[in-house]
C-alpha cells in the first residue's frame, strides 16, 4: 500500500514536471515546424517570461496593494504580449536574414540571441535568485489514496498547461492561419504560390510559440517561487529533448514527450537516485531514437533530395 | 606637419612608461587579488566578498595605505566555475599580485590554489571548507575559514545530544564542499552511534526535488541533514512544505543566508536548524562590531552572509603579515603565518593560527534555527 501511494505520488509529480516540458517543447517545435531552424533563444524568452511577471506582480503590489487573484490577467496579457513581440523582433533581426543561408548560420544565430537574452537578464535584474512576492500562490491541496497528495497549485499547472495545448492544437487544425502554418512546414514555395504570405505566417508562429513559452516561464516561476537567469537554459535544453523524443515539428509529439520525460526523470529520481536519473532518461531516449528516429510521433519522411 | 608633430607626440607617448616606470619600486601600489563568483549561483557571495574586501582596502589607502604604499584591488570574477576559476588566477599571477583571496566555493578554489602554488604566490581562501584542499602540502595557501570535518563533527554531535536523533539522513550536492561536509557528519554520526539509513545526494541544476522528497518523507527519519547550497536548500523546504510532509530539517552552513527563507517561503522554513559559523551580527568582539558598523555605513545594509566578513578577514591577515614582516614577498608572508602568528584580533574573533596544512586552528561553529519571525537566532541549546 505504501508502495502505490509512493507511486501514485511519484507520477503526479513527473507529470508536474512533464507539463512544463511540454510547454516550454511546443515553442521548439513549432518554430521547427515551419523553419527547420532550432530556435535555442527559445528557452531565454521562456526565462524572460518569469522575469517579466516577477516584474508584474511588483508593479501590481505597488499600484493596487495586492498580487494575486484577478491581477494575475493583466499581468499575464501583457506578459505574453511582450514576449511574442520579442519572438517576433527576433525572427526579423536575427532569422530572417539568415533564412538562405543554410542550415548552420541560423542556429549560430540563435544561440546568439540565447546569449544575448540571458547577459540581458542578467545584467537588468541582477545575477542572484529571485523570488516571487508571497501570498500570490494558493496553498493547500487534496489528498488521495492516503499519503499521496495533489497540491492546488499543480492542479492549476496542469489545467492551464492543458488549456493552452489544447487550444494550440485546436488552432493549428481547425482554423485557416492555422492550415496555412501546416503547408508552410510542408514547403515554402508551393505555400507561396497557393497564395500564403510565408512570412506572415512564420512571424505568428513567432508570436505564438514565445508567447507560451513566456507564460510558462511565469507558470514555472509561480510554481517552484525561485529562479535565476539561468532558468531558460536547463529548461530549454530538457524541452528541446522532449521536442525529439516526441517528433520535432509535430505538435501532440511535443506534449507526449515533455510527460515522458518527466515522468521518466521523476521515477529514475525516486526509485533509484536523483544521480542517475540523468542516465536513466538518456538511456531511454536514445533507445527510442534508435528504433525511432523521427521520434514517437514524427512522420517517416524519406529525405528529400 | 602635423604628421611629424604627431609622431613626435606618439613617441612620447610610448615611452613615457621608461621614465615613470624607474622610480623606486616601493612607491608602486602592493597588488592583491580577489577572485571570487561575481556572476553565477554564488553571485550574492562573490558581490559581498567585493563590498567587505574594498571596503577595507579604502580604510587602509585612506590611513597611508601599507609600508606608506598604496594597495590596489584586482578584482576577478570566476563565477564559481573551476574552468574559469583557473583562467582568471593565471590572469592574477600574470599581473604580478602580491597575495590572493579566493575564491568562494571549493570547487573553484581547488584548481587556483594549484596555478598561485606554481606561481609561489600567497593565497588565502575566505570560505573553502573541503578538507583535502590543504591536503596537498602547498606552502602559501591558508584558510581563515575552519574546515568540513569540524563542522561535521559539530553537526553530527548537534543531531545526537541535542536533538537526540537516532535514525538520520544526509543529503548533498555531489559538490566538492557539499559532498565532504556530508561524508564527515555521516563519519561521525556513525562514530556516535546514530544509524544513518538514508545517504543520497540531489543534483543542484534541477529544481524540482518532489520526487527524491517523496522518498525522505516515507522514510521515516528523525532529521535530514543537507549539507549544499541556499538556493537548493530553499527548494527543499519549499518543495517538502508544498508536498505536505514533515521533514525535520537541518541544513550547513552553505545554506546559512537570508535568500534561503526567501525561496523557502517563512512558513516552510521555520524550525530548520543551520549548523555555521556565527552570523556577523553574533560575532560579539570589538573587532567584529567595528566591521558591521562600518560595512553598514558604507553600504546601507548589513552584512549578511558570515563569508563576507571572512572575506574582509582573509584581507585583514593579508594586511597584518604585511605590516608585521615589513614584506610583500609571499614566502616571507606564508613563514610568518605558519610559524609567528598567533592571538591575531580577526574581525571573526581570535585568530590562534594556522597549523603546518594551513589550517586555522579551533573552530567557532553555531547552531541555528530560523524562527516565527524568520530570523536566524542562535539555537538555546549548543552541545
Amino acid at each position: 500500500m505504501q508502495f502505490i501511494q509512493q507511486l501514485i505520488q511519484q507520477l503526479i509529480n513527473g507529470i508536474t514536471i512533464g507539463a512544463f516540458y511540454s510547454l516550454v517543447a511546443l515553442g521548439y517545435t513549432m518554430v521547427y515546424g515551419v523553419l527547420k531552424l532550432i530556435n535555442f533563444a527559445h528557452g531565454d524568452m521562456f526565462m524572460w517570461g518569469a522575469y517579466l511577471g516577477l516584474t508584474g506582480f511588483n508593479v501590481a503590489l505597488a499600484m493596487v496593494g495586492q498580487a494575486g487573484g484577478w491581477s494575475i490577467l493583466p499581468i499575464v496579457i501583457i506578459l505574453m504580449l511582450t514576449v511574442a513581440l520579442v519572438g517576433v523582433l527576433v525572427e526579423r533581426i536575427a532569422y530572417r536574414p539568415l533564412r538562405s543561408a543554410g542550415r548552420l548560420a541560423p542556429v549560430i544565430s540563435a544561440l546568439g540571441v540565447a546569449f544575448i537574452l540571458q547577459s540581458l537578464a542578467r545584467n537588468v535584474y541582477g545575477a542572484s535568485y529571485k523570488t516571487y512576492p508571497t501570498g500570490i500562490t494558493p496553498t493547500g491541496g487534496l489528498s488521495l489514496a492516503g499519503s499521496a497528495r495533489v497540491s492546488t497549485m499543480q492542479i492549476i499547472v496542469l489545467i492551464t498547461s492543458f488549456l493552452l495545448m489544447g487550444a494550440l492544437y485546436l488552432f493549428v487544425q481547425r482554423t485557416r492561419i492555422g492550415t496555412a502554418m501546416r503547408a508552410v512546414s510542408l514547403d515554402h514555395d508551393t505555400s507561396r504560390l497557393m497564395g500564403i504570405d510565408v512570412n506572415r505566417i512564420i512571424a505568428i508562429v513567432f508570436l505564438i510559440g514565445p508567447g507560451l513559452g513566456g507564460v510558462a516561464g511565469m507558470i514555472v516561476a509561480l510554481y517552484y517561487g525561485s529562479f535565476d537567469f539561468t532558468l531558460g537554459w536547463s529548461y530549454g535544453l530538457k524541452a528541446f529533448i522532449a521536442a525529439i523524443l516526441g517528433g520535432i515539428g509535430n505538435i501532440p509529439g511535443a506534449m507526449l514527450g515533455g510527460m515522458l520525460l518527466g515522468i521518466i526523470e521523476t521515477l529514475g529520481a525516486g526509485y533509484l537516485s536523483p544521480q542517475w536519473k540523468d542516465v536513466i532518461a538518456y538511456a531511454i531516449l536514445i533507445i527510442i531514437l534508435i528504433f525511432r528516429p523521427t521520434g514517437l510521433l514524427g512522420e517517416r519522411v524519406a529525405e528529400k533530395v | 606637419m602635423y604628421k611629424k608633430l604627431a609622431l613626435l607626440l606618439l613617441v612620447l607617448i610610448l615611452t613615457m612608461p621608461l621614465f615613470t616606470g624607474c622610480g623606486p619600486k616601493e612607491s608602486e601600489a602592493i597588488k592583491i587579488g580577489l577572485q571570487g563568483p561575481m556572476t553565477g549561483d554564488y553571485a550574492y557571495e562573490g558581490q559581498g566578498f567585493e563590498k567587505a574586501v574594498r571596503m577595507l582596502v579604502n580604510q587602509t589607502n585612506e590611513a597611508g595605505g601599507l609600508l606608506g604604499r598604496q594597495i590596489e584591488l584586482i578584482i576577478e570574477d570566476d563565477a564559481g566555475d573551476p574552468a574559469q576559476s583557473a583562467l582568471v588566477a593565471q590572469r592574477l599571477v600574470d599581473t604580478k599580485v602580491a597575495a590572493v583571496i579566493g575564491a568562494y566555493n571549493s570547487t573553484a578554489t581547488e584548481p587556483a590554489s594549484e596555478i598561485y602554488n606554481e606561481a609561489g604566490i600567497l593565497h588565502i581562501t575566505p570560505s573553502s571548507t573541503a578538507t583535502h584542499l590543504t591536503d596537498k602540502g602547498f606552502k602559501r595557501f591558508f584558510r581563515v575559514c575552519f574546515l568540513d570535518d569540524r563542522q561535521g563533527l559539530f553537526a553530527a554531535t548537534f543531531m545526537n545530544q541535542v536533538l537526540g536523533a537516532r535514525n538520520v539522513g544526509i543529503l548533498h550536492d555531489n559538490s566538492t564542499y557539499a559532498q565532504g561536509l556530508a561524508e564527515h557528519t555521516k563519519r561521525y554520526a556513525e562514530e556516535q552511534g546514530l544509524t544513518v539509513s538514508y545517504y543520497d545526494a540531489i543534483n543542484p541544476d534541477d529544481q524540482d526535488f518532489s520526487p527524491i522528497l517523496t522518498n525522505i518523507g516515507a522514510a521515516g527519519l528523525d532529521v535530514v541533514y543537507f549539507s549544499g547550497y541556499h538556493a537548493q536548500g530553499g527548494l527543499l523546504l519549499k518543495q517538502s512544505g508544498d508536498l505536505g510532509l514533515n521533514i525535520n530539517w537541518m541544513m550547513g552552513n552553505a545554506s546559512n543566508n537570508p535568500e534561503l527563507i526567501q525561496i523557502a517561503g517563512l512558513q516552510n522554513a521555520v524550525g530548520t536548524y543551520i549548523t555555521t559559523e556565527p552570523l556577523p551580527k553574533d560575532v560579539d568582539y570589538p573587532e567584529a562590531r567595528q566591521f558591521v558598523a562600518d560595512f553598514e555605513a558604507t553600504y546601507g545594509q548589513s552584512p549578511d552572509s558570515v563569508w563576507w566578513m571572512m572575506a574582509a578577514e582573509a584581507f585583514n591577515v593579508i594586511r597584518y603579515a604585511v605590516e608585521q614582516t615589513e614584506s610583500t614577498d609571499s614566502e616571507v608572508l606564508a613563514n610568518f603565518l605558519h610559524n609567528e602568528a598567533k592571538d591575531i584580533n580577526g574581525i571573526t574573533g581570535p585568530i590562534l593560527g594556522w597549523d603546518e596544512k594551513g589550517d586555522r586552528i579551533g573552530t567557532i561553529h553555531l547552531a541555528y534555527i530560523i524562527d516565527a519571525g524568520g530570523n536566524f537566532v542562535v539555537n538555546p541549546q549548543q552541545p
